[in-house]
């Protein structure tokens, strides 16, 4: 029984664009996303988040099936399609059948969460919209994608913080490896709030209006297709928790030394967002990544935590099938291995290790 | 420091079952930079083939037994397994008023309540400088947890699987109103630390204290039991030799007003299966599961409570929160539940529905029971004394399950009038009923199609 994974489609939908073309030069241009102001109307105070456009998603608003969802499920169901797309997969009844879907979630719709609340605040519970709760569910974005696609078999939602897209790349691999599955799509996808801003900022996280320091929060969703054929091998680590701030070097360490087994890596796809993790981040890569090439998605696109870490493993997986990083000189260096590395705010880390399949 | 210095700390760690000094020595491991790193991965990676974990090992080639060696849950029924079983034979009412929030607007105003204070008091939680900062989930996942440390104090988790589905959504609700009220409380930034869902489960796992990995699965009602479903797959397959898996929810005015504003939840008693049900009351609690390959816990002489031997996951696409009338998203779960665990419908002995009284839950449940084993097994919905615990839920009535198996009786459907004249069933109507209790089939069903079945035997020779 082959246990292992491997990369076989791949999705996005970011603050950048949708396809993954348009997206990769623009990554290579060095462009960075638009953010937008949007203001508490308790406080006033102002925060900064970075939309994704809503015309790379406004045709799903007219599905049947999507017409009542918030903005995280449009992405995420874009981003899954895509990906399956990109695998030359179209699944029939029988396919779909030995097709799961795992989901990375961390603040999940928080939109209609917030509106729902602010209803039972404002105007009571008996008028609170019976229309906005469901949508409010953690696993409501993945129900609506194995609506679309007709899954009925597995499909699971995980939730955690900027890590948890690495969580659900090995929740994969297992379920992968344990049922009678051909494939598994595995979605993480994050939209933006007001309130969400407050909060992170509350936690002194999340960048200010005209501030450069902080994490700009960002929506987004990616999506990766594992199956046991593909064209990158993926090893994940099962993760670490971080009791203390004070042991995330510790734990970002052990897992790069796991995952790399002393042989180092070409590249690095880093987690470093403009927070504290940026100088943890660059401790642990100091002592297990010393000659790697390092690139920083998210100051381009920002922090969008449940989507985070699986758009650095698309980052990834594009920079092996490009043999070069995002506005890297053709030849500069042979990229043959890329780490994807993640530190949570909330106590988690992870990472994964991406290799041409030909490669090991 | 060399190899043997290591070694020889490593043993005192082991050796050390007083939690202070196992505690110390974990935040030592922790905190300092290599070589102790060495020690440090040496302790979280133990285990007793020599295989790197972080991996995907290679599957035994004969698929392992999966024995449940602890349990631990709190719940609107008690603390702890022996209050648990006391109340579900007596067929207690766990269901109260609500006290926490304004439920003046609300049809419903009752749910079933973990008594927390008598948590905080007598539960065996150590004082904590920080603990009024604790979420309610997490008092009762640690509450859980010590339970299952004092069941098998020897069990070390090499991974946790825990469901839920709402987190600390209470204190999220507290931030929105500050918000609100232009307050500026100094606890605000302490709320949105212990609102995300993995934080009650880190929290369990430093009063452990551990340090694996986690899995929180939030697959709306039947998180719990797809938590205690891939626990056991990872174990059987032998990726993992041990893992704590369960699941936690707290009560909260925002998922309260949500089942009320969906006419779900009822002003009067909840009636599953009955002709009269007008819907469910939400519940709350934590429970957890040691599960371990069988051959090694016998090996170490725990004690081994019962097995897991099948789970299945299907997804009912038919609506958000409604199932297809035709109940195939239950009935595909527990017929994968009994082909995983190699048995014939008529070799099950108790089912544990889900049964949340709601009129469409138990049409597409009862249904699939009917169909599927006809009404010689006998039904119950533990929730009809305690309410629906969500994320929770699952992972309580697998623990249900284990005391209806060790203590052989039958956990009653209280409540209960009369049968709905869609199906008939075999309910243990209102009084728990002693009974040979093998094999017991649990399920759990919620928003979004999600449903799961776990089948859990008594361990056989």
């Amino acid at each position: 029984m082959k246990t292992g994974a491997r990369i076989a489609g791949l999705g996005w939908v970011t603050p950048l664009g949708a396809s993954l073309d348009e997206v990769w030069d623009r990554l290579g241009r060095g462009d960075v996303a638009e953010a937008k102001i949007v203001t508490n109307p308790e406080t006033g105070r102002e925060h900064i988040y970075a939309p994704v456009p809503l015309k790379t998603v406004d045709a799903l608003a007219r599905n049947p099936r999507l017409r009542r969802s918030s903005a995280i499920s449009y992405f995420a169901v874009a981003a899954g399609l895509a990906a399956l797309q990109n695998a030359g997969i179209t699944l029939t009844p029988e396919s779909a059948a030995r097709t799961a879907i795992v989901f990375a979630i961390s603040s999940g719709g928080v939109v209609y969460t917030r509106k729902f609340y602010e209803q039972i605040v404002k105007q009571g519970a008996n008028v609170a919209s019976p229309l906005l709760f469901p949508e409010t569910v953690y696993n409501a974005p993945a129900s609506h994608l194995a609506a679309q696609l007709g899954i009925d078999g597995a499909s699971y939602t995980l939730v955690g913080d900027g890590t948890v897209g690495l969580g659900a790349l090995k929740f994969a691999e297992q379920i992968l490896a344990t049922d009678d599955l051909d494939r598994v799509v595995v979605v993480g996808s994050e939209e933006c709030d007001w309130i969400l801003c407050e909060a992170y900022r509350e936690w002194r996280m999340a960048r200010r209006v005209g501030s450069t320091r902080g994490a700009l929060l960002a929506e987004g969703a990616a999506a990766v297709v594992l199956a046991r054929e593909g064209k990158v091998d993926l090893q994940v680590h099962e993760g670490a928790p971080v009791f203390r701030k004070r042991e995330g070097e510790a734990a970002l360490s052990r897992i790069y030394a796991d995952l790399l087994s002393g042989n180092g890596a070409d590249a690095v796809i880093g987690c470093a967002n403009g927070t504290f993790v940026d100088a943890i981040e660059q401790r642990a890569l100091g002592r297990h990544a010393m000659g790697a090439t390092v690139y920083l998605p998210k100051r381009s696109w920002g922090e969008s935590f449940g989507a985070s870490a699986l758009l650095q493993t698309v980052v990834a997986a594009l920079t092996l099938e490009h043999g070069l990083l995002p506005g890297m000189a053709p030849e500069t260096v042979k990229i043959e291995s890329v780490l994807v590395s993640a530190l949570g705010f909330n106590q988690q880390a992870g990472g994964a290790v991406l290799r041409r399949a030909n490669s090991v | 420091m060399d190899s043997s210095d290591i070694s020889a700390i490593r043993a005192v760690i082991f050796a050390a079952n007083w939690p202070g000094v196992k505690k110390l020595c974990y935040n030592l491991a922790r905190l300092l930079p290599s070589p102790i790193d060495e020690l440090l991965i040496a302790r979280d990676y133990r285990r007793d083939e020599k295989v790197s974990r972080h991996m995907i090992s290679s599957p035994a080639s004969q698929p392992r037994r999966v024995a449940v060696t602890a349990i631990g849950v709190v719940s609107p029924l008690g603390l702890g397994c022996e209050e648990t079983s006391k109340a579900l034979r007596a067929g207690h009412d766990g269901v109260a008023p609500v006290t926490a929030f304004d439920v003046s607007k609300t049809r419903c105003k009752t749910a079933g309540l973990v008594d927390l204070a008598k948590l905080k008091a007598g539960a065996g939680l150590k004082r904590h400088r920080r603990e009024h900062l604790h979420h309610p989930a997490s008092l009762m996942m640690m509450a859980a947890a010590n339970e299952v440390r004092r069941g098998d104090g020897a069990f070390d988790p090499e991974l946790l699987v825990i469901g839920t589905t709402s987190g600390g959504m209470s204190f999220g609700e507290a931030f929105y109103r500050a918000q609100v009220q232009k307050k500026h409380p100094h606890e605000r930034a302490a709320w949105l630390a212990n609102y995300l869902p993995q934080k009650p489960v880190l929290d369990a796992e430093d009063a452990w204290p551990c340090a694996a990995p986690s899995q929180i699965i939030a697959n709306a009602c039947a998180s719990g039991t797809n938590a205690v479903g891939h626990a056991f797959r990872l174990v059987r397959a032998g990726h993992y030799q041990r893992v704590l898996c369960g699941g936690y929810d707290a009560i909260s005015e925002m998922v309260f007003v949500g089942f009320d504003s969906l006419q779900a939840s009822t002003a009067e008693k909840i009636r599953p299966f009955d002709k009269s049900r007008t819907g469910l009351v939400l519940g709350e609690g934590a429970a957890l599961l040691a599960l371990e390959e069988l051959e090694s816990a016998r090996r170490r002489g725990a004690p081994i409570l019962a097995e897991v031997t099948g789970y299945g996951i299907s997804t009912d696409n038919h609506h958000l929160t409604q199932p297809h009338p035709s109940g195939v998203g239950p009935r595909q779960a527990m017929e994968r539940a009994l082909a995983d665990a190699h048995r014939a419908a008529d070799e099950i002995d108790y089912i544990n529905a889900h049964g949340t009284a709601t009129i469409f839950n138990d049409a597409t449940e009862g249904t699939a029971i009917a169909e599927l084993f006809g009404n010689r097994v006998p039904v119950s919905s533990t929730k009809s004394m305690m309410g629906h615990s969500l994320g929770a839920a699952g992972a309580i009535e697998a623990v249900f399950s284990v005391l209806a198996i060790q203590r052989q009786f039958l956990p009653p459907n209280i409540h209960f009038q009369e049968i709905d004249p869609a199906w008939r069933l075999n309910i243990v109507a209102n009084e728990a009923r002693d009974a040979q209790v093998r094999r017991v089939i649990s399920n759990s069903f919620g928003f979004g199609g999600t449903n799961a079945s776990i089948v859990l035997e008594e361990a056989a020779a």
